[in-house]
Formats: C-alpha cells, sequence, structure tokens
C-alpha cells in the first residue's frame, strides 16, 4: 500500500518535470522522454534497452560479443538498484529489461507485473575489502571476523571506509542493514520497534562518521576508490576483486577481502524483461538471456570474479578468486536475514534523515551573462526541485535535519552568498533568493570554488560530507592553476561536481572534477537523475 | 432522435463484431487469452508441445503475466481472461468478493514439499526430526516446529558453518501460494489438527513470530527454488516449494540436474498438503481453456516434463523417470487446509 502511494508520489513528480523540461526547451527539440543510455553496444536493427546496475558495466565486453554475433543493439544504462526499483514503479518503463544488483529490489519494484522471463545471471557477496597492510595490522587476516569486529575498528578510528549510498544502491543498503543487526546485538531479526531505539541512532552516526566517500552504484564506488588513495571500501567481491587487478598493475598494494560471518549477504544479479507486448524484443532478450546463461559464457564472466553455475568456481578459474587477497572461492556463504519491506523502508528513510553523515553542500549557482534566459531558467528550475522538500521527498532528495546548504551565486564575482541549515523553512527560502537574483557579465567559476573553499574551510569537515557542485554552462575565465593551488593548500578530500546548463561546455568542470576525483552532470538531460546521481556521492 | 441512432449504430456494431468473434473463435484462427499465473506454472505454459496442442486442438494460445496465488485474486485483474492459482483458497477467496467466476476447475496437482541441501537433510535425519521410509524421506512437522519456536541454531544441529537459526524460507504467505499453503501447514502443526475459523486466533501469535523472524519473503515461488539452487547452501539452507518444481528442473535440465543431483534432497512434510492448480476462467474466452488444459496429451506432457501431479489421489507412474530420487508414488499422509475463512485470518495477521 505504501509503495503504491510512493508510486503515485514519483509519477506526480515525474509529470511535473516533464513539464519543467518542456517549458523550458520550448519545445522544439523534443526528444522521447527518459534519458540518455550510458553505454550503446553494437548495431542492429532490434535494440534492447537495460537499466542495470553499474558494476554490469564490466561486462560490457562480453554484451559486446553478443551484439555483434546476434545483430541486436545494446543500450545499456545505469543507476544504483534502488533507483531501478523506484523506475519500475512508474507507469511508464522506458527500457526494455532491467538487471539490478539484487532479486529483492526487482520483486518489491514490481507491483504492476510487468516483469518476466526473470533469472539469476551470477552471485556476488557484499564484502569488505581492506588494504592488505591495514587489514593485518587490525588482525582481520587468517581469521573470522564478524561485523562487531570491523564496528570496533571504525569506532577506534583506525578504519575508515567508503560504501555506496543506502538508499541508492544494493550494496550499500546490504552493508547497512547488517550494520544495524551488529550494533542491536544480533537479534533473530530486526522490528520497527529496533528502529526506534534510542542508543541505536547514536551508534550508528558514530559509525558513518567512519565513512570517507559514497557514491550511488558500485562500480562508480569502485572507479571513485581507484582515483583516491582510501583505505576500505563495501562491494561486491567481484568488484573488489577487479579493483585488485588495476592495483595490481599499477604496482599498488592490494585489498584483503573480509566475509562478515554474521553480515554477509548475496546479489543474486537477475535479469529481467520489461513486457511492453513486442514479441521482437521479447525474442532478443531471450536470445540475450540464453546467450549469457550458456556454459561458455557463464565460464566467462565467472572470470570476472562473479559465482557463476551451480556447482561452484571451476578449477580452472581458481586463479581469479585469489586466496592470497583474502578471497574464499569454497567458503559457504551463509546470509543474514533481510527484514520484511516495512521494516526495511523504515530504516531507509532513517539513513536519508537521521543517520547518515549529514552533507555539506556548496552550490555555486552561475548568474553570469551566458546564462542568462534558456540556463537561468532551467537553473532556477533545478534548485525548485532540490531546496522546496515537498518536491525533494518525491525523489529522495530531501535534506536531513543537520545537513547545511550554501548558495554561492557568481558571475565573474561572487554576487551573493546564503547558508541554510537543516530541511525547514530557511532551505525553502533559498529558492526566493535564486529566483530573484538577477544574471550578471563575465563568468569566472574559480572564484565561486574559491569562496567554497574558503566556507568550507570554517566547518570541522569530519562532521560532514561536503562536496561542492557547480551549476553552470561551464564557460569560464579565470585560472584553474590558481586555484587547484588553494585547493591543495586546504588539504581536504572535496569533490567538485558540476550540473551543465544552458548552452553547455564541460571541458573546464571535466577538469575540475577530475582533479577532485568527482563527476560532471547533465542537467539539461535528466535533472532528478543528475541531481540524485551527486546527492549519491555526498 | 440523433442519440437514439448513434446508440443503434453501436448496438449493430457491437452484433456484428460478436458476430465475427464467434465465427473466428470456431474457424482456425487462434484466441489469445491472457491473465495472472503463480510462477511455477510458467514451465508448462512455455512449453512448445504444450502450446501445440492448445493451439492445434482448441484454437488458443495462452499468454500470461506473473502474479502470486493470493495477490491475483485480492488486487485488481480487470482486462484478463482467466486466473491460474494453486489453490482451493484462492479459488474461495474469489468467491468471497466477486461470486461464482464464469468456470473454475482443477487441472493439476501436486504436493508441498521441503527442499535442502543434503548436509541438512543428513543433519534432520540424524536429529530424529526426519526419517526415510521407502526410499522418500519424511520431515516430522511438529518437531520441525518446535525446533524453529525454540529458537535452535544450525550450529546447535550440527551445522557450524551456518549462520543463524533453523528456518525454512517460504515465499510470502500473503501473496504467494506455497509460503501461503506451508503457513496454512504450520497452523494446523500448531493447533494438532486442521485449524477453523473458531480456534485459528490461539496459534495465530506462534504462527506471527515464525514468520516475522523469517523478514523480507520472496514473492514468487519460482523464484525461491531459483535462489535454493543457485545461491547455495548458506543463503537458503531449506525452502518449502512444490514437488513439481524439481521434476520439472530435473527434466528440463537434465545435463545441470546430473551435476548437482547429490546435493539436492526432496523431503515431505508430514503430514503434507495438496497444493490444487485451479483454473479459473473470468469470460467465455478463458472458460474454453480449461478443456483444453485437461486434454489427455496436455495431462501427460504435465506430469512427464513439468512434475505436476494428474491422476487420482495423486498417485504417479513411472516416478523413476525424472532421475530424481526419493520420488513418493503416492502421498498419503496428508490434511486439509484450513477454510478460507481462517485462512483469511491467518493472511490477515501476517500482513
Amino acid at each position: 500500500m505504501k509503495m503504491r502511494r510512493f508510486a503515485g508520489f514519483v509519477i506526480t513528480a515525474l509529470a511535473a518535470l516533464a513539464l519543467c523540461a518542456c517549458s523550458g526547451r520550448g519545445g522544439a527539440r523534443q526528444e522521447e522522454s527518459g534519458s540518455e543510455a550510458d553505454t550503446v553496444l553494437g548495431s542492429g536493427r532490434v535494440t534492447l534497452r537495460i537499466l542495470s546496475g553499474s558494476e554490469n558495466q564490466e561486462l560490457e565486453p562480453v554484451l559486446e560479443d553478443f551484439s555483434k554475433e546476434s545483430g541486436i543493439q545494446i543500450e545499456m544504462t545505469y543507476q544504483g538498484s534502488l533507483d531501478i526499483m523506484r523506475t519500475l514503479e512508474q507507469e511508464q518503463i522506458d527500457y526494455d529489461a532491467v538487471w539490478p544488483a539484487s532479486s529483492l529490489w526487482l520483486n518489491v519494484g514490481d507491483t504492476q507485473h510487468r516483469i518476466k522471463h526473470t533469472e539469476s545471471v551470477s552471485i556476488s557477496p557484499v564484502v569488505f575489502g581492506i588494504r592488505q597492510s591495514l587489514a593485518e595490522e587490525l588482525g582481520f587476516v587468517g581469521r573470522e571476523v564478524s561485523v562487531r569486529d570491523i564496528l570496533d575498528a571504525i569506532e577506534s578510528g583506525k578504519l575508515r571506509f567508503c560504501m555506496t549510498r543506502a538508499t541508492q544502491s544494493n550494496s550499500g543498503a546490504s552493508a547497512y542493514i547488517g550494520f544495524l543487526y551488529a550494533l542491536l546485538g544480533n537479534p533473530e531479526m530486526i522490528t520497527m520497534e529496533d528502529l526506534e531505539n534510542s542508543r541505536l541512532q547514536a551508534e550508528i552516526q558514530q559509525l558513518f562518521s567512519g565513512v570517507d566517500r559514497s557514491s550511488g552504484s558500485s562500480d562508480w564506488l569502485k572507479d571513485m576508490f581507484l582515483e583516491g588513495g582510501y583505505d576500505a571500501m563495501v562491494n561486491y567481491e567481484c568488484l573488489i576483486i577487479q579493483t585488485n587487478e588495476e592495483l595490481e598493475s599499477r604496482g599498488e598494494e592490494p585489498l584483503y577481502v573480509i566475509y562478515p560471518y554474521d553480515g554477509l549477504t548475496l546479489a543474486d544479479s537477475p535479469l529481467g524483461y520489461v513486457d511492453g507486448g513486442d514479441d521482437e524484443k521479447e525474442e532478443a532478450f531471450l536470445s540475450l538471456q540464453e546467450y549469457l546463461l550458456s556454459d561458455e559464457v557463464q565460464n566467462r564472466i565467472q572470470r570476472t570474479g562473479r559465482r557463476t553455475g551451480y556447482t561452484g568456481i571451476s578449477e580452472e578459474n581458481k586463479d581469479v578468486f585469489r586466496t592470497d587477497w583474502g578471497v574464499q572461492p569454497d567458503r559457504v556463504l551463509s546470509t543474514l536475514r533481510m527484514p520484511s519491506a516495512e521494516v526495511l523502508f523504515e530504516a531507509l528513510n532513517l539513513y536519508q534523515t537521521d543517520f547518515k553523515k549529514p552533507s555539506l553542500n556548496i552550490y555555486c549557482l552561475d548568474y553570469s551573462g551566458s546564462m542568462a534566459g534558456e540556463g537561468n531558467r532551467q537553473l532556477v528550475a533545478a534548485m525548485e526541485q532540490l531546496l522546496i522538500q515537498e518536491n525533494a521527498r518525491k525523489n529522495f532528495l530531501q535534506a536531513s535535519n543537520d545537513e547545511i546548504n550554501v548558495l554561492i551565486m557568481f558571475d565573474d564575482q561572487v554576487l551573493a552568498e546564503y547558508t541554510a541549515k537543516g530541511s525547514g523553512e530557511e532551505l525553502e527560502a533559498l529558492y526566493t533568493e535564486v529566483k530573484e537574483q538577477e544574471t550578471g557579465s563575465g563568468t569566472d567559476m574559480y572564484v565561486a570554488a574559491s569562496e567554497a573553499l574558503h566556507v568550507l574551510d570554517s566547518y570541522d569537515l569530519s562532521a560532514y560530507t561536503p562536496a561542492i557542485i557547480l551549476l553552470t554552462d561551464g564557460r569560464s575565465g579565470g585560472s584553474f592553476d590558481v586555484f587547484m593551488e588553494q585547493y591543495e593548500e586546504l588539504g581536504e578530500d572535496i569533490p567538485i561536481f558540476s550540473i551543465m546548463f544552458g548552452d553547455a561546455d564541460s571541458e573546464q568542470a571535466e577538469e575540475l572534477a577530475s582533479a577532485t576525483n568527482a563527476r560532471v552532470f547533465d542537467g539539461r538531460e535528466n535533472l532528478t537523475e543528475a541531481f540524485r546521481k551527486v546527492k549519491g556521492y555526498n | 432522435m440523433k442519440a437514439k441512432l448513434t446508440g443503434l449504430a453501436v448496438l449493430l456494431l457491437v452484433i456484428l463484431l460478436a458476430g465475427a468473434y464467434s465465427v473466428l473463435s470456431k474457424g482456425t484462427e487462434t484466441t489469445e487469452i491472457t491473465g495472472y499465473v503463480g510462477g511455477e506454472k510458467i514451465g508448462l505454459l512455455e512449453d512448445e508441445e504444450v502450446q501445440k496442442v492448445i493451439r492445434e486442438k482448441y484454437g488458443i494460445e495462452i499468454d500470461y503475466s506473473r502474479a502470486g496465488s493470493i495477490e491475483m485474486v485480492t488486487e485488481d485483474h480487470t482486462g484478463m481472461d482467466y486466473l491460474f492459482p494453486s489453490s482451493q483458497t484462492a479459488l474461495e477467496l474469489y468467491e468471497e468478493q466477486y461470486g461464482s467466476p464464469v468456470k473454475s476447475e482443477i487441472v493439476l496437482n501436486t504436493p508441498i514439499v521441503l527442499y535442502a541441501r543434503a548436509a541438512v537433510t543428513d543433519a534432520l535425519l540424524e536429529e530424529g526430526i526426519a526419517w526415510e521410509e521407502n526410499g522418500s524421506c519424511y520431515v516430522d512437522m511438529e518437531k520441525l516446529a518446535a525446533c524453529i519456536e525454540e529458537g535452535k541454531a544450525w550450529a546447535d544441529i550440527g551445522l557450524s558453518e551456518l549462520y543463524g537459526n533453523v528456518t525454512v524460507a517460504t515465499t510470502d504467505p500473503t501473496k504467494s501460494n506455497s509460503g501461503n499453503m506451508f503457513a496454512g501447514l504450520l497452523a494446523n502443526t500448531l493447533y494438532g489438527g486442521t485449524v477453523g475459523e473458531a480456534n485459528v486466533e490461539e496459534v495465530l501469535p506462534r504462527l506471527q513470530t515464525i514468520f516475522r523472524n523469517l523478514g523480507y519473503m520472496e514473492s514468487s515461488s519460482s523464484d525461491l527454488f531459483d535462489q535454493f539452487l543457485k545461491t547455495g547452501i548458506g543463503a537458503k539452507p531449506m525452502v518449502a516449494g512444490y514437488e513439481n518444481q524439481l521434476l520439472e528442473f530435473s527434466a528440463e535440465n537434465p545435463d545441470t540436474w546430473e551435476q548437482v543431483k547429490d546435493d539436492i534432497r526432496m523431503m515431505y512434510p508430514s503430514p503434507t498438503v495438496w497444493s490444487s492448480h485451479i483454473f479459473i476462467a473470468l469470460d467465455e474466452k478463458g472458460a474454453n481453456a480449461v478443456e483444453a488444459l485437461l486434454d489427455e496429451e496436455v495431462q501427460r506432457l504435465a506430469w512427464e516434463r513439468h512434475g505436476f501431479r494428474t491422476g487420482i489421489g495423486g498417485s504417479a507412474a513411472d516416478t523413476g523417470s525424472f532421475g530424481v530420487d526419493g520420488v513418493a508414488r503416492e502421498v498419503t499422509r496428508v490434511m486439509n487446509m484450513p477454510g478460507a475463512a481462517a485462512m483469511a485470518r491467518i493472511i490477515e495477521a501476517l500482513q
């Protein structure tokens, strides 16, 4: 019942967004609704549009081979598994197939029974990967480790880690549920009453203070991890294996895999068909599924570190599941029990509003001359979706109680600066300022970003997840090098994201993003998506 | 005047269409019908030979959407020609809400069984919770229920590699039939006989605790069985399902079955309950499919390739043909499910 009401919200929100998009774009170059695919593989008369967890990005070479053999084009769009669940709840699904990390989200999302032919493609447990020497130092090597042992290491400040956001991605949600069990003293099942336990809140907040960075989906977390020099991450066994292959090729220290015996979950990677009544698509889907489940391809998928088939990991693939990395190919993967949907979603709500480390977002809003008109309209519409909490809630973007949002408006200088704490009126009032600010002359986004660093410097950053988010068309004067000097001086790991608007040129924004381990998103294509992705990282 | 004419025109059109339809459906043209089906019967409906018989002899193509047996009758099913749940309970719930359907008939039967990995079955045998008889394995439901209620850990019965307490994973009893029937069976077990509306309240708190401790439950029997096979002993040590699921799997995937058969065990709860797969026709189009599904050829394929018992009393010839050990020739220790009113209370209590 709850879910259905939520689906209703989503639909209303989407309709509202669609309206924004129409009026914003002037309707002239309208394309089909739905966002662009992240990757297009092969070409052909029939196209399968697949909405997938980002962990399957690693299987693109397999998909590409299928496409070549069959003449069926594949379009991959990546989202976290919980975001996929929300897409499934909508009236219209703009995809032919879904491939989340776990069947739980597929089943909960498929309220209208539109998914069929679902088959698990591979299995991978959610594990901790900890830098080998640190794992040894913590005494985690060569023995069974409980979630409590890991929590103790985090609480004593010896271990910091990265995880995906529990409200967006399966690996983050799974780990979070494992943490809850451990903090509650491993009851048989987590109940609603357990979640109201006041000690739990304090303890889990302390635990999340050990989170360095997060992301909206697991493969993005892996990419970010590889850029950043962090100590540990929660991720799928297969992605830790791939991370290690990359680390080893660079001559760096690999991660040691820890399977917490009382907090293990499995991702079963279900691939399902979205029944839209098109026989040709259905046939194409079934041939893809048959290909992926064939012995030969299952073996190839196993070589990417995923567990496939019914009989465990074959002798010839044991070289991939390396025991010197702590990988246990023959381990009995005994899992915790996920709570009921009602308890699970209450736990996720609490994560969003009360438990996770509060965000400290500095939004730098471009009011330069080149943004006048079209670009400015898009920017204002975007901030309305974010600042007005009724809108934000519909997309799980609502602010938490301790969150801090700062707006810095700029052209070639800082025009104005506003701060709001929490999720109440103070935050919503900022929208009036956004609407009323007039556009000025030249552009210097470095001046704004520099002011943002200045603001961040006045906070205790260990208590927040900080991020700078530029909303801009990207055509900036000023100097990247001068700015980076200041950035290095501050010595904090602060990502600088950009959301592009107007007549965008993303080159400079990309430069900032890659120097600060962040990403650039297009706010004109699918705004909610862009915000959700940015929010996934902070 | 104008409105009257329009009305007349519409009427004429309807008559014409109805005429055309009846001519077509009697001719060689096939009629496509669509409805909700429990996941465990999809293999049968997707079977090309079954489809061929139904198409060529009866001129019907059966299309479907998958839904749990309970939710398909309780939730919106407008636009559907039929519902194909897996129990009498589902029909009774339908009748309470909507009255008699156009037609309904039991077309297939299969008992509720427990699936486990060999190590789990061995531990249950060792503990005296299960026993072997004429080559089949039976589980004492009272002892199993006691073991679950006491909160015994897997480690307590000698399975130290498994985390947590002894449990039977089921589908969501408020949505799907196999879970629903297992809940009915457990309610009977706790009560010590078939439980009725008058005494169901006595066992509800205990039943609620057992199911609450299961947490998240799958909504489809086929998903649960698939996970049992693929995720290994750790994730799903023991699950409740239908007998036909393993028989069908072995018939459809003989090579895979050969690889895994040594580690997979089927156990009959004692007593167990019959799952009667009942076809509920919501319109005339749907009603025609009943005859097709009862066709001798279809019924033969249903047993040989999909493991559904079709004979009277559920006795089956040729239990050895599947290469599955321990298939009972006859399933005799069976009890009735609680009636619809008692089941409605159980579903409500487990919501």
